[in-house]
């Protein structure tokens, strides 16, 4: 069952003159691992801030086409509405944090909502615990780190419950054990939840063994949009600049060489399995 | 940034930190308006003295001396210039009342600073915001009360980005006389704004996608309900505004001119 569904999306900031995202068409299933990439500009963020509303809605400017986001209009529901639904985590973790200690920041939108009490302080007791940050919970944003705030941000997001949780590059200010965190972290999300995940992501190498579903956006629009083996493997990815995991390489380079290997890999793990597969029939 | 230090509000937990921040305030308003009573240096003091049990039991005492410290410079001031009036003014050279109006003036002084420091101290901005709600001002002012104080270090830190940036760049802060010093650091405040306006943006977007507005009837997370302490301090303030009132009004309290002369 579909839970977003966009057709021919084109929007106009306001006072631009060129759209930023143009006809752009996707479905994505409920419980689907999405990973979104592409250069920078490519219209990545700009298609994030539709899911849940921000765009019309906070930016104005001009959409055309249509999009459903868990069976809701999109165009059409207020923003608040949206957010009960579909979750957005940003690219900088220190500017989505408001409150003085962890617990507040958790439960301000389940706050806003108006939920009674008892609610509110098991639903922050439990996205604490699914997001393994309840050692933090009275501690100030300023004392944390990158990567910490940033699972705060994600907890804050679950706390609300939602069916979509959009990420809009959110290791882009972490290390890389930090950004592995995170990915750990959504995943089980996504495994144990069910909940529909859509990351934005440039480090694919960590990423993509967690998502069973790619697009790639260049130039405004949707150009690969498929398992994460055929984008992977496929030449318009490579020319666009996308940074293909280095298993998916070397098998391409394999291929290049002659070497057959069935199908393409994405982590190492895989290519591990692949070749060792392999060399063993060779021996035999 | 050690002028941002005394933004940073410290987590202590202690029975001074637990009261309701309504009844510290109470307290407050009850200690200035004793002070105001009083022109007599005698009971000035004393007011001085009684906070002072209050500042240990919070284990504050390192931070309200600094505050103190602070304040110590402005009363001499209030002393210097209260003297000069006095003596210009036509107050007799060798009266002591010339020398006990300007002490009682500075006392008074640093009796308001040294109850504001520990109403300041042990209150968390989260307390104080929620006191500010449950007093029914609008949720908007006490959210944009504590978002402002939780930024303080982060702009903090990104002012020290930009000077560091703008030094590496070739910029001098500390050179040449006063009015050139201040012109020093456009270059650091224009980057600091444009930089604010745009977190702001982002603050904006992130607070729109977490359900802002999405209910007049908001709920807290927390609620202040008054406890067995609260109605301790209520009553010693209370008690404390009654004496005070009966000694003004019925009992001559002696000034130190009274008791010299």
């Amino acid at each position: 069952m579909p839970i977003i569904e966009a057709k021919n999306l084109t929007y106009t900031y306001p006072g631009g003159t060129e759209p930023a995202i143009k006809n752009v068409s996707l479905t994505i299933e409920k419980g689907d691992f999405v990973i979104l990439t592409g250069p920078s500009g490519c219209g990545k963020t700009t298609l994030c801030r539709c899911f849940n509303g921000l765009i019309p809605h906070f930016y104005a400017g001009r959409l055309e086409g249509e999009l459903s986001v868990a069976r809701l209009n999109v165009i059409e529901r207020p923003i608040y509405e949206m957010a009960r639904h579909v979750g957005l985590v940003f690219q900088n973790p220190e500017n989505q944090l408001f409150a003085l200690s962890v617990e507040k920041d958790v439960a301000f939108g389940l706050e806003n909502l108006g939920l009674p009490r008892d609610q509110i302080r098991e639903r922050v007791d439990w996205a604490l615990q699914m997001t393994g940050i309840e050692e933090l919970r009275e501690r100030a944003p300023h004392e944390l780190s990158g990567g910490q705030q940033q699972r705060v941000a994600i907890a804050c997001v679950l706390a609300m419950q939602p069916e979509v949780m959009v990420l809009d590059e959110p290791t882009s200010f972490l290390d890389p054990l930090g950004a592995q965190k995170i990915f750990e972290v959504v995943s089980e999300l996504n495994r144990k939840l069910g909940v529909t995940v859509i990351l934005v992501e440039h480090r694919l190498d960590l990423a993509s063994k967690h998502a069973n579903h790619v697009i790639i956006m260049n130039e405004r629009t949707i150009v690969l949009d498929d398992e994460p083996q055929e984008v992977f493997d496929s030449e318009s990815a490579r020319l666009i600049g996308v940074g293909i995991p280095k298993a998916t390489k070397l098998w391409v380079m394999l291929r290049q060489n002659g070497v057959r290997l069935g199908r393409a890999p994405v982590n190492p793990e895989e290519a591990v399995q692949l070749l060792r597969g392999v060399l063993q029939r060779d021996r035999s | 940034m050690s002028v941002f230090e005394g933004f940073r509000f410290r987590h202590v937990h202690s029975p001074i930190h637990h009261l309701d921040p309504r009844v510290k305030f109470l307290y407050v308003l009850v200690v200035f308006g004793i002070a105001i009573a009083f022109l007599e240096v005698f009971p000035l003091v004393l007011l001085f003295l009684i906070q002072i049990p209050f500042v240990l039991l919070a284990r504050v005492q390192r931070e309200w001396i600094r505050s103190l410290k602070g304040a110590l410079f402005l009363a001499i001031l209030i002393f210097a210039v209260n003297l000069a009036f006095g003596y210009f003014g036509g107050t007799s050279p060798s009266s002591m009342f010339l020398w006990e109006y300007p002490l009682a003036m500075s006392l008074r002084f640093l009796v308001l600073v040294e109850s504001f420091s520990i109403f300041f101290l042990t209150t968390s901005p989260d307390h104080l915001s929620l006191a500010l709600e449950q007093s029914h001002v609008p949720y908007e002012f006490c959210f944009a009360f504590t978002t402002a104080i939780r930024f303080v270090p982060v702009l903090a830190e990104e002012a020290q980005t930009i000077m560091d940036a703008q030094k590496a760049r070739g910029l001098e802060l500390e050179r040449g006389n006063f009015i050139k010093r201040v012109k020093n650091y456009v270059p650091i405040l224009i980057p600091l704004i444009v930089s604010a306006i745009r977190r702001s943006l982002e603050l904006a977007e992130a607070m729109e996608s977490r359900a802002w507005g999405a209910t007049q009837k908001r709920t807290n997370l927390y609620v202040l309900r008054l406890k067995s302490a609260d109605y301790t301090l209520i009553i010693a303030s209370l008690g404390m505004l009654v004496c005070s009132i009966y000694l003004r009004l019925y009992v001559a309290v002696p000034s130190l001119t009274m008791l010299l002369t």
